[in-house]
């Protein structure tokens, strides 16, 4: 976005010369893209999941077999190949995951931000980010695989009642994979605190302790919040730890209580994989329903980048 | 001494006390390490049980510490000493090696299995045909207006791929009347041995770049010479591969992509940088080392690990039973798709970043393109495998799972993470560059194909390796669009379908469940696809910070 005055006073007379021309329409068409992808997501979700309501399926053109959306949204019972659609207790499960991985990552994750960007000496800092980055680019699977088969026979001894799948487990697992989000973003906002702010609080006699939790923190709230925001949302996103680790048994759970943690549960997005992968054949109305929870997950996610963004943009600090 | 510090501050100038900012200090780097050692910890196990080193003789184990691990300390401690960017250099190079000969085992597979080696050299000579067409309308750049090179470039390129009248003609219902160079090569009856051709379409180009590098300072015969010094690898590994037990061709591709690059790196450290010369120690002591290890084992009659991530995991497709199952077909998928994604997702990717940082206007459809952006990169990847399920499948009416399919689907994926890296990365060059460069009278254009893409190139390239770790790792789109869980053998075609290495890992530990697989098969499908994951990463990381030293 080069608003340069004096660049344009020198390019304008070339600007639609042929090579100018088309050099910039395929670049444009380029960044367009971004937008037709966003578009063609739109449409084909709401036609799709259009289709699986009963109010709107006449709009569409279909008949058969649909689904209230009301029973959709309300009810607690999950069971597509029965013609059970309540999405709550896939919600429910979605919510669990969200919150027990985000005790262990936000807390985690702000710390390593604090370190990397007030206590770690560059050397550190170089050898400890990249250690990051590859934490963040271990497949999800694996995380899954690691989930059911390490970490889930070694809290069984800890933990009664915990079975094979179990949201625990997945939450774990999950929670460390968002850690290097929560991390890099926060650090950035940290980074961005300027160094006078820093020297004032020396300056008045402060301790580290004291500038890095009372002027550091709080002057970049604003990005530790949207980096929340960004990390719960990839944790509702996640699919293939929580596919394989948290099992393949729609039930409603409570999601304050802690002994529900150790009960198996299908996430919406471990139900989507699982409805795709064999339960259903296409075409019918449990097909359909994989539309309906990936428009909910898409409008969810969605508002928390829209939240995230106006966060880290209405309440920044501006030096 | 250990007294509360607010107390003091208000009481005057008294002590303050360190133990809760030491306290402080400490519990932040252990939140720091706390995933770090969580996950290095499961991926020790993961290898344990993948490689299971404790299954082999102890003299096995001590025959290697002997003759590789001490000896490398040794070199490598010695070389730290002398100079500590000498060591950088030689781990660079053992790092180099190990990459390389792993992306090898990639590119023999293509070549075996895939490709067909005068198939790659018919394409590399119908591309560069017209490559130096295009050269030369260039050279003549102001004798002939811009829309004519356009037009003789494209024409080119079209008549040598397709021929007269090509794709367009068959459309129209007129059969093939002269073939183009590709199709012209790619019939010869009568070609030279297949490792000849890999010989001459994967070593040939690889040598003449090492050439030019290694002897860079050394005038035109030295180049040559050093480039047919490099050509002797790979024929070497096609004559020398049969006495060893491998076909021609395979060892061909493995000495050329293999081989080559860290002996290249090797060369132009000893011919160029003398100063380093000392770092070479390092992975000559680690080479001399592993073969005189698996020498004397062999002598010794130790036995190895019963490693379940051997050459007949590597190669063997799937089987119900955990002690036959292989990697094969997954590799070879995830590899084509791979392929794919970079091809669509690099250049889309990198138009859409140059347009929003050198040309966009300031107005509402740029912003809104921006926030589309970040909000399509939080996106969960599930959904990404609706969005190709339902435009390609449902709606273009593509047959569902094939490598196209896939491969689109996780370049729409990691298309906003491509953008967001390259437009940092064009954001990094100075502005004054591009001042000078306007200054010269350089149309925008040529400001960003001779300024803004060769100053950010090395940032665009690491983010867009970064993004293909990624796509290689997924595995819920590809669910989603119905790719097969199993394949049994090598898809050979864009459009068939493929399995990928994570969909065969989450196969094996969901559908196969079981001790038996996962206590050999899955841990050795984890290991392969972490180890390619972390060779990716290593490239980025290796490659982003060569490239911030050198700015």
């Amino acid at each position: 976005m080069s608003g340069d005055s004096l660049e344009e006073a020198l390019t304008t007379r070339t600007a639609n010369a042929p090579p100018e021309l088309l050099s910039r329409s395929f670049f444009f068409v380029c960044a367009a893209l971004s937008i037709a992808t966003t578009i063609g997501l739109i449409v084909l979700l709401t036609t799709e999941a259009a289709k699986f309501f009963s109010f709107s399926a006449p709009l569409v053109g279909v008949t058969g077999e649909t689904a209230s959306v009301v029973e959709f949204l309300t009810g607690t019972n999950w069971g597509p190949t029965e013609g059970n659609f309540g999405v709550l207790s896939l919600v429910s499960a979605t919510l669990m995951i969200m919150i027990g991985s985000s005790l262990l990552a936000l807390p985690l994750g702000v710390g390593t931000a604090i370190y990397l960007s007030e206590y770690a000496s560059p050397r550190l800092r170089g050898v400890l980010k990249p250690g990051l980055e590859i934490l963040a680019g271990i497949p999800t699977v694996v995380y899954g695989f690691f989930a059911i088969i390490y970490i889930t026979p070694a809290l069984q001894p800890f933990v009664p009642g915990l079975g094979t799948f179990n949201i625990l487990s997945a939450c774990i697992v999950v929670g460390i994979m968002i850690i290097p989000m929560v991390a890099s973003i926060s650090e950035d906002a940290m980074s961005a605190v300027p160094e006078s702010l820093r020297q004032a609080g020396y300056g008045m006699g402060a301790t580290k302790f004291e500038v890095s939790t009372g002027i550091v923190v709080p002057a970049s709230l604003s990005g530790i919040f949207s980096s929340f925001i960004l990390a719960l949302s990839r944790a509702i996103g996640e699919t293939m730890a929580v596919t394989i680790a948290a099992g393949s048994t729609a039930q409603f759970l409570n999601v304050l209580n802690p002994a529900a943690y150790t009960e198996r549960a299908l996430p919406m997005t471990a139900a989507m994989v699982k409805l795709v992968g064999g339960d259903v054949t296409g075409g019918g109305v449990a097909y359909r329903s994989v539309f309906a929870i990936g428009i909910t997950l898409f409008v969810i996610t969605l508002a928390m980048n829209v939240i995230s963004d106006l966060v880290a943009q209405h309440y920044r600090e501006e030096y | 001494m250990a007294t509360d510090t607010t107390t003091e501050v208000a009481g005057g100038f008294g002590q303050v006390s360190r133990t809760v900012g030491q306290l402080f200090r400490y519990l932040l780097l252990a939140a720091t390490l706390f995933g770090l050692v969580f996950v290095t910890i499961l991926l020790v196990y993961v290898a344990n049980d993948a490689i299971q080193p404790l299954t082999a003789d102890p003299g096995w184990h001590l025959t290697f510490f002997l003759a590789l691990v001490v000896p490398t300390l040794a070199a490598g401690a010695y070389v730290y000493r002398r100079d500590g960017e000498a060591f950088q250099t030689g781990a660079l190079a053992i790092g180099l090696a190990v990459v390389s000969l792993m992306f090898s085992g990639g590119a023999a597979m293509i070549f075996a299995d895939i490709v067909e080696p005068l198939t790659f050299l018919a394409f590399l000579v119908a591309v560069a045909v017209p490559g130096v067409v295009t050269l030369a309308v260039v050279a003549y750049d102001d004798r002939i207006p811009f829309l004519g090179q356009f037009a003789v470039t494209v024409a080119a390129f079209y008549l040598s791929l397709f021929g007269v009248p090509g794709p367009l003609g068959a459309a129209a219902g007129i059969s093939s009347v002269v073939p183009g160079v590709f199709g012209l090569l790619a019939g010869v009856p009568l070609a030279p041995a297949p490792w000849l051709l890999a010989v001459l379409s994967v070593g040939l180009p690889l040598a003449a770049v090492g050439g030019s590098l290694v002897a860079r300072d050394r005038g035109r015969r030295a180049r040559l010479f050093a480039g047919a010094g490099i050509l002797a690898v790979p024929l070497a590994g096609g004559i020398v591969g049969p006495f060893v037990g491998v076909d021609p061709l395979p060892a061909t591709v493995v000495a050329s992509v293999g081989f080559v690059p860290p002996i290249v790196y090797a060369a132009n450290v000893a011919i160029n940088v003398p100063r380093e010369r000392v770092a070479l120690l390092i992975p000559v002591t680690i080479i001399v080392g592993a073969l005189v290890g698996a020498f004397a084992v062999d002598l010794a009659g130790f036995a190895g690990p019963q490693s379940w991530v051997d050459w007949a995991f590597l190669t063997a497709s799937h089987s119900n039973t955990a002690e036959d199952a292989g990697f094969y077909p997954a590799i070879g998928g995830s590899i084509l798709l791979m392929v794919t994604v970079a091809v669509f997702a690099f250049p889309v990717g990198v138009g859409a970043a140059v347009y929003l940082e050198e040309y966009a206007p300031d107005n509402r459809f740029t912003r809104v393109v921006d926030v589309n952006i970040s909000n399509l990169a939080g996106v969960p990847s599930v959904v990404y495998g609706l969005l190709g399920f339902g435009l390609f499948v449902t709606y273009l009416g593509q047959p569902d799972g094939t490598v196209l399919l896939g491969g689109l689907t996780l370049g729409l994926l990691i298309l906003p993470i491509v953008i967001i890296s390259a437009r940092e990365a064009i954001r990094s060059v100075p502005e004054e560059q591009r001042a000078a460069s306007y200054g010269m009278g350089a149309t925008k254009w040529q400001t960003v194909k001779n300024v803004v893409l060769p100053r950010s190139f090395s940032g665009i390239l690491t983010g867009t390796i970064l993004a293909l770790g990624r796509a290689i790792g997924e595995t819920a789109p590809l669910i989603m669009i119905g790719a097969p869980n199993v394949t049994y053998s090598l898809p050979t075609s864009f459009s068939e379908a493929a399995s990928a290495m994570p969909l065969q890992v989450y196969a094996w530990s969901s559908l196969y469940a079981g001790p038996n697989f996962y206590n050999k098969v899955v841990p050795a499908g984890v290991v392969v696809l972490v180890a390619v994951l972390l060779a990716m990463n290593s490239i980025a990381i290796v490659l982003r910070n060569k490239y911030q030293v050198g700015d």
